[in-house]
Parts: C-alpha cells; sequence; structure tokens
C-alpha cells in the first residue's frame, strides 16, 4: 500500500496546485564515501574556483617549528629576523581547474623507493636500502588491495593501480623516474623514498610537475624544510627523535659527555645534526662524532677515539648490520657504555648479528608498534597472508602514506591539485589520521609531528616508552627540572 | 598560427592618468611618505615615480602556444622563444605569429625547462626537464643526455652560455659543455664547493658563472681563476633568518641573476641583492615582494630586478630608495594592478584592465624596453616604449 502511495500523491499535487520541486542531484565533486563537514567545507571551495583564483581557506599556524623546545632552538636568545615552516603553504597556481580525463581504465598511484641492487653514490657506495623499500612497497600493495576490494576508485568503478619505480641509481635517478611518473604513466600521486638525497631529488620535480608526493620512510628532517606545498611526510622524522633522545640522555640520565659514531651517508650526516645541535645549546656539547663508511668491518679507529674522548654513552646513526657490529666490537674492546641507536637498528638484523650484547640497547623509534589495535591487527594479518612474513615499520608507514593517498583521490577526484588540497587543509587537529601506526597530525608545513618513542631492549624483546612512560616533560623545561637524577 | 590579442584601446591612457591622479597630492607635498619599515633605506624627499608598465599582452594556448604553462623564457630583438610543460614556441615580433615544435616536431621532450641563445652563434639552447639538454640550429634539433654525453643528469632546470661554453645546472650537478672542443666537464661535490648538488639555475656575467643550488645557496665560479666561493646563510639554519642582510637569505635558492656587478638571488624563502661587498635580504612582509616564494629572478640592472613569484611579479624599480612596483592579476575580474612601494609603505595603486595572465609566475626575460613573464597561465608581454630608468619626479614628467 505504501507502495501505491507516493504514485498517488506525486500525481495528486499538481491538481492541487502544488508543483514539486524536482529533486536537486548532489553537486557532482560530492565525495563517494562519507567525509567530515570540514572536508565538505574543503571540497567545497576548492572546487568552486576556477584556474585564476586561490581557495579561501585558513592556513594552520605553528606557534613553533616542529615544536622545538625553547631551550635547544637556534639562537634562542635573540629574535630572528624571519622565522619559517610557521605558516601552512598554499599552492596559488590553476591546477585545480585540470578537468578530470573523460576515460581511464585504472587510477595510477606512483611508488618509488629503493626496491633494486644498484650501485649508489647517493647511498653511499652500494645500495644497500632494498630490504626497507621493499617492505615499503609490500605495505603500498596492501593499502591498494584494501582500496580495491572495498571497490576502487568508486566514482568510475575502476581499480587503483600502483606504477612502481626504483630510486636508487646513481644521484638524481629518481628525478629521472618521477618525470617518467608524472608525465609519462600521468600517476595522481606518489609515494617515496627513503634516501634522503633520491627523496630530495623526487621533491623538487614533484614541485615543477605539481604532483602531490608523500613521504613515509625518510626522516632526513630537511625533508620539509624545502617549503614545497606538493609534500607530505607521515612518519615522523629525526628531530623529533632527536629531541626526545637529548631530553633522555641529558634531562633523565644526566650525562654530560656523549660520542656519537655515525655512517658516512647523508642518513648518518644529518640524522645527529638535531643531536649535536641541542646537546651544544643545552651546554653539553658532544665529545666526539665519528663517522664511518656504510658497510664497514672494522670500526676500531672510530671506537679507538670514542674512548680516549671519554664518551659516557655512544649514540649510533646508521643501518642496522653496522649498528649491530659496531655494538659488538665496543663490547669487545671492553667499552662497555650505554648504547642508543637510531630507528633503523630496531630490527630483526640488529638483534640478530648483536645477540646478547643487544640487551640493553636503547633505539628511537616514530611510532609504538606494540599497542593493541584491531587496524594493526589486520594489516599484520592481510600481510601475512600476503607476502608470508612479518611487516615492518617501512611496511606500516608505506601503507599508511598509501591509504592517505587513496583517500585523498577517492574524495577529491583526478585532479592533482585537488589531490593535494584535501590532504593539506585536513582538520588534523580535530580529525588525525587513524593509520595503524597511530594517530597521524601533520604541522603546518605537512609534516607528521606526532608521538614519538624510545625502544629498549629488555629480556629479549623491544618495549616501547612515549615520553609519559618515560616522565618526561614536553616543551621548554628549566635547568633546574632538567635532571630527574635516574641512573641507568 | 594566430595573432596576438591585443589590449583595449587607450587603456595605456586611462592607466597613466590614474597614475598622474594618484601622485599628485603626493608630488604637491614634496615629499613621498616613507614607511613603517624597520631599517628604512635612506630616502631623498620627493625621489620620484618608477616607470609602471600598464600596456599588457598575453601569449597563451588561445594565440597559439602549445601550452600554458611557461617555464623559460628568451626574448631577443626579433623574436621570444617560449618553453612550455609540452612544447617549445617562438614568437616572431615583426609578423606576430608563433611557431611551435613539439615531440612530434622533433623537439627531443615534451617539457622546456630552460632557454638561452649562444650570442655567437645564435644558436638556441633548451634545457629539458627529465630530457637532458637540446641545441635547435638550423631548424635541426641535437640532443645529449646523461648516456650520450656528459650531461650530469638529464633533469635541467637552467642554461646559461659564455665563451662558447654551455652550462646546464641539472638536479644532480652542473655540466659544462665546450662547443668548440666538444669537453665535457661536471662539477659537483667532487670539484666544487656543493654541500648539495641540486642545481636549480645558472647565469653568466661580470667575469663569473652563478649557480643556484637547492640547499647550497649560491656558487660562483670565476672564468679567470676557474676557482669556486660559496655563498651561504650565516646562521646555518633552515628554520630562520637570523639577520636579514648578514647574506643571502636561504640556501634553498631557485636563480640568479648578474647585472651591472650586482648578483641578484631568488629562494623559496625570500630573495637577495648582492654588490660584492653587502647583502641586502627581501621579504613581502617589507617590500613590494608578492610572496617569499621565489621561482626565478632577472636583474636588469644594478638598480632594478624582476622577481618570479607565486603570487605575483615584484619589481625592485630603484634599490637605493627601496622603491618597488607590485604586478598581480585581479583573479576575478582578469584585470590587475601596479601598487608602487616604498619599503612597506604605499605609494600608489594603478588599476589594469590587463596585467599578468596568472599570478603564479615562473620566468622573466627582457628585451629592450619590454619586459616578459611566464607564467601557469600563459606569457606576459609588458610593452614600454617609454621605459624610463630608476625614477622621475611625477608621472606626468615621465611622459
Amino acid at each position: 500500500m505504501r507502495n501505491l502511495l507516493f504514485p498517488i500523491l506525486v500525481l495528486l499535487l499538481p491538481a492541487l496546485g502544488i508543483t514539486a520541486e524536482p529533486e536537486s542531484s548532489p553537486p557532482s565533486w560530492q565525495p563517494p564515501i562519507p567525509v567530515s563537514e570540514h572536508t565538505m567545507e574543503v571540497l567545497r571551495a576548492i572546487n568552486e574556483v576556477d584556474a585564476y583564483a586561490t581557495p579561501n581557506l585558513g592556513l594552520k599556524q605553528d606557534a613553533s617549528y616542529a615544536e622545538t623546545p625553547s631551550d635547544v632552538s637556534p639562537f634562542r636568545h635573540v629574535q630572528a629576523f624571519k622565522q619559517h615552516f610557521l605558516e601552512q603553504l598554499q599552492y596559488t597556481g590553476p591546477g585545480r581547474s585540470k578537468p578530470e580525463p573523460e576515460h581511464v581504465d585504472s587510477v595510477k598511484i606512483g611508488f618509488i623507493g629503493p626496491i633494486e641492487a644498484t650501485v649508489s653514490v647517493a647511498t653511499g657506495g652500494r645500495s644497500h636500502e632494498e630490504a626497507l623499500g621493499q617492505m615499503m612497497l609490500q605495505g603500498a600493495q596492501i593499502a591498494i588491495d584494501h582500496a580495491n576490494a572495498a571497490g576502487g576508485y568508486l566514482r568510475r568503478d575502476v581499480p587503483f593501480e600502483l606504477v612502481v619505480h626504483n630510486d636508487n641509481g646513481l644521484w638524481g635517478a629518481s628525478g629521472n623516474e618521477l618525470v617518467d611518473m608524472a608525465y609519462k604513466e600521468n600517476v595522481w600521486a606518489a609515494l617515496g623514498t627513503i634516501d634522503g638525497a633520491n627523496t630530495h631529488i623526487a621533491i623538487r620535480v614533484a614541485l615543477k610537475a605539481e604532483l602531490p608526493m608523500m613521504n613515509s620512510g625518510d626522516t632526513d628532517p630537511t625533508f620539509i624544510e624545502t617549503n614545497i606545498p606538493w609534500v607530505f611526510r607521515c612518519i615522523s622524522d629525526d628531530r623529533q627523535m632527536s629531541y626526545l633522545l637529548v631530553d633522555y640522555l641529558y634531562r633523565k640520565l644526566n650525562f654530560d659527555r656523549i660520542g656519537i659514531i655515525r655512517a658516512s651517508n647523508r642518513y648518518g650526516r644529518f640524522g645527529v645534526r638535531e643531536i649535536r645541535d641541542s646537546s651544544r645549546r643545552l651546554g653539553k656539547p658532544i665529545v666526539l662524532e665519528m663517522a664511518y663508511p656504510v658497510g664497514g668491518k672494522d670500526f676500531s679507529l672510530q671506537l679507538e677515539r670514542l674512548k680516549q674522548a671519554g664518551a659516557q654513552a655512544v649514540v649510533h646513526w646508521g643501518d642496522a648490520g653496522d649498528g649491530a657490529r659496531i655494538l659488538n666490537q665496543m663490547r669487545e674492546r671492553g667499552m662497555d657504555q650505554p648504547y642508543y641507536a637510531c630507528d633503523r637498528c630496531v630490527a630483526d638484523e640488529f638483534v640478530k648479528i648483536a645477540g646478547d650484547n643487544a640487551e640493553g640497547v636503547t633505539c628511537l623509534y616514530p611510532w609504538n608498534p606494540n599497542r593493541d589495535d584491531a587496524q594493526l591487527a589486520k594489516f599484520r594479518e592481510d600481510f601475512r597472508a600476503r607476502f608470508d612474513e612479518d611487516p615492518d615499520t617501512y611496511s606500516a608507514h608505506g601503507y599508511d602514506g598509501m591509504s592517505m593517498l587513496l583517500w585523498a583521490t577517492q574524495v577529491a577526484g583526478l585532479n592533482r591539485a585537488k589531490i593535494r588540497d584535501v590532504l593539506a587543509y585536513r582538520d588534523y587537529a580535530h580529525e588525525p589520521w587513524q593509520g595503524v601506526t597511530g594517530e597521524i597530525k601533520l604541522s603546518a608545513v605537512l609534516d607528521d609531528v606526532g608521538e614519538v618513542f624510545l625502544a629498549k631492549r629488555e629480556n629479549g624483546k623491544w618495549n616501547f616508552l612515549s615520553r609519559d612512560d618515560l616522565d618526561l616533560p614536553r616543551g621548554y623545561t628549566p635547568a633546574r627540572d632538567r635532571s630527574a637524577g635516574e641512573d641507568e | 598560427m594566430a595573432t596576438l590579442s591585443e589590449t583595449l584601446p587607450g587603456l595605456k591612457a586611462m592607466a597613466c592618468l590614474a597614475v598622474a591622479l594618484l601622485m599628485h597630492p603626493v608630488a604637491s607635498e614634496g615629499q613621498v611618505a616613507v614607511g613603517a619599515d624597520p631599517n628604512p633605506v635612506a630616502t631623498p624627499s620627493d625621489p620620484g615615480m618608477p616607470y609602471v608598465y600598464t600596456n599588457w599582452k598575453h601569449l597563451t594556448v588561445a594565440e597559439g602556444l602549445p601550452n600554458d604553462h611557461v617555464f623559460a623564457v628568451k626574448a631577443t630583438d626579433s623574436k621570444v622563444w617560449i618553453g612550455t610543460e609540452n612544447g617549445l614556441a617562438c614568437y616572431d615580433k615583426k609578423t606576430q605569429q608563433i611557431q611551435s615544435w613539439q615531440e612530434e616536431e622533433g623537439l627531443p621532450w615534451r617539457v622546456v625547462s630552460a632557454l638561452e641563445i649562444d650570442p655567437s652563434t645564435g644558436d638556441l639552447w633548451i634545457g629539458l626537464f627529465g630530457g637532458g639538454l637540446a641545441r635547435f640550429s638550423g631548424g635541426h634539433f641535437e640532443h645529449w643526455n646523461q648516456l650520450n654525453s656528459g650531461l650530469v643528469n638529464d633533469v635541467v632546470y637552467g642554461v646559461a652560455i659564455e665563451n662558447g661554453n654551455v652550462w646546464a645546472a641539472t638536479t644532480a650537478g652542473a655540466s659544462r659543455y665546450n662547443t668548440e672542443t666538444g669537453q665535457w666537464t661536471i662539477f659537483n661535490e667532487k670539484n666544487a664547493p656543493m654541500e648539495e648538488i641540486w642545481n636549480y639555475g645558472v647565469s653568466t656575467g661580470n667575469g663569473k658563472v652563478y649557480l643556484g643550488v637547492w640547499g647550497s645557496g649560491v656558487l660562483e665560479y670565476d672564468l679567470a681563476t676557474e676557482q669556486w666561493k660559496d655563498y651561504l646563510d650565516p646562521d646555518g639554519e633552515m628554520e630562520i633568518d637570523l639577520y636579514r642582510d648578514d647574506g643571502i637569505v636561504h640556501v634553498i635558492t631557485t636563480g640568479t641573476s648578474s647585472a651591472d656587478g650586482i648578483l641578484w638571488v631568488s629562494t623559496y624563502f625570500g630573495m637577495s641583492r648582492y654588490d660584492g661587498r653587502n647583502w641586502r635580504g627581501y621579504y613581502a612582509h617589507e617590500t613590494g615582494l608578492p610572496s617569499d616564494f621565489g621561482n626565478a629572478v632577472k636583474g636588469r640592472s644594478a638598480n632594478e630586478a624582476w622577481y618570479a613569484t607565486d603570487r605575483g611579479v615584484g619589481v625592485v624599480t630603484d634599490f637605493a630608495t627601496d622603491t618597488w612596483v607590485t604586478y598581480t592579476q585581479d583573479p576575478a575580474t582578469h584585470g590587475g594592478k601596479a601598487v608602487v612601494k616604498r619599503g612597506s609603505e604605499v605609494v600608489a595603486e594603478i588599476s589594469l584592465d590587463r596585467c599578468l595572465p596568472h599570478n603564479y609566475t615562473l620566468c622573466v626575460d627582457f628585451n629592450g624596453n619590454d619586459a616578459w613573464v611566464g607564467t601557469s597561465k600563459g606569457l606576459a608581454w609588458a610593452v614600454g616604449d617609454d621605459y624610463y630608468v630608476g625614477l622621475k619626479k611625477t608621472a606626468k614628467e615621465s611622459k
């Protein structure tokens, strides 16, 4: 009966002098998946502008860059003439007006990473990051799988397709690869890469070609310090992790003399910069910084010098295998100083090579993989099912980064500028990205400034400790409160 | 082939009248207001007005360009070469015709990112974004890339020529090609002070070659001594500029241009001028720069430089008095305006029926009195038949 009532009413309405308004169809730009009201506002704004206007959307403003504690800020006693990275960058070009292609068989998303062994000047000689790149690729593939299982690109009912490129050739190889992706393969966005040099080269191309680029594996702080409105990073960087380590070393453990041993490549060089600078700014300069060739076997020179310098603790920045060999050689030489390392050493390879020496090591880590999370559990389950191995940090961040790109593409449509916009203007303060690596909140310069952790090797497993766990305050801490007097 | 669209009749006269009306009260008071610049350049009373371009023409796809996204422009007296995201074009000023070349016509790669003309041969040298380096001579293209030559990388951002040497700024260092001997030389971290090797721009002048290097500031190569010198931001920090005039404002350098012994520099964080002894930094909040995001710079003299930014063009028209003219398009009307500033103080604002075709500007060049600005929505031609250098007392006098 109810089925008949509606047609009858429709027929009667004109006779009663009532004209039914034709139901207005939703705008073509309406997203095919539910989004927040804020994202709807962003979509309205970016779809209203033509080639000449810039959408009138509020720009994020950060009170401080990268939440840097004031006592480790550069030249903190002087007001700098200009401070950068506090206001979100805009894209002011005409890209939003580009029409979507009439026909697509698939929606291509690029991937660039170190997945093939090469000789690479950029990464310090023979390439050594393929294991990391492969894991990142597999994480990205799981994200594509999940998106396609949910219907693919819903506006056109076509699948997402991953377009995969290797990055670690000679310096500049990543630039050529990005050009191919942008102009020949017509990807809508890209994920990559890990090595800082290759990443910098890639994002310079992304800027000119106007291609959104998500990074999930390069923790080089300078990646985001380039003022490019097209790049995003969904992993906390070495700056964030260094601030935690510095607080821990000086405020918690009250060390005075820290030594550094690092890889003689860009990863090592830039990785320790904030530790070195922050130590100096806190009045406890690094006693010695020694570099070693990547993949080295004999570290006796570096270790002897560190020993002579009287380092109370040693910080290592480099790959897992090198880090483990250095640790073993330290212990063989009778150096029993506490050993701290970058996140790359939270790896099976490190534990395998270091053996019993791994116990007590403390590393930095950009997330907490031990937390109880259904999404993370499902990701691990699907990863194991497809690749017959466990995912690592590069897989998890690769999954999150690719998922963010896929979400943005789904929501914005096939337009690079709009894909960039929905990611850039997302209200991360109230709507952080819920990733398998945890909540991702991007700063004004679109960098992940979320929680970072210390990974302590205890009783044969890694325990992940936050600032709260460590009872370390955030931001500025008066000198009198820096040391809690704890002994390690 | 297509003809160039013309500006509305009488536009120029109207704009000049507007300048005169706007300037009259200021001039009658015998001095020009000095703004609230905290570090003002010494300003003489009534220094006069700069030349303001009021006659703008546009070259776009509608006029025959192969693509509206203009990465490079090189102007000569008779021809203007235009490098776009999808092809090369040449505008003949006399016939007002545009000829274009894409890959089907032999252009080795679609994206043209840099252009330079060898003054001794007239050959056109073409930087290709991901396609290497090409020479267009006698109607034919020759092609060099990282696999068949000493070009260090195929992603070429800039090209410059001195004494028969062609310099290419690439994403993996700089290459120099001697057109007489055929010898290539590569400059990177091994033989030049490049902390990073991501070259972004190259220019010549004053017996020097200047490389704008992303992350390594400006590198100066002295042609006589063959020695390098680097210019870095003295504070060494990416997130601040401690003191404005202590050196280059930032190391993420995008462009360099030498004119009359002065080096002009653009970065994504502000701009700089260097006279060999003193640096001057420029930021949007205290000058006529429409933005700190500088895509390119072209110096015209020791006193005048044009900065192409993502929000319009900022022109230092008279260095000594810190006088600027800012050219922007109104996105709503597609008209525009020119704003004359002394430091951050607005001196005059001139409405224009036509100005830039888009505010996202990427490159600048000059020939004679005219200026050319490449944008991401076409090329602007600023016609300056009555252009004058520096300042004049009043707009009326300037006519």
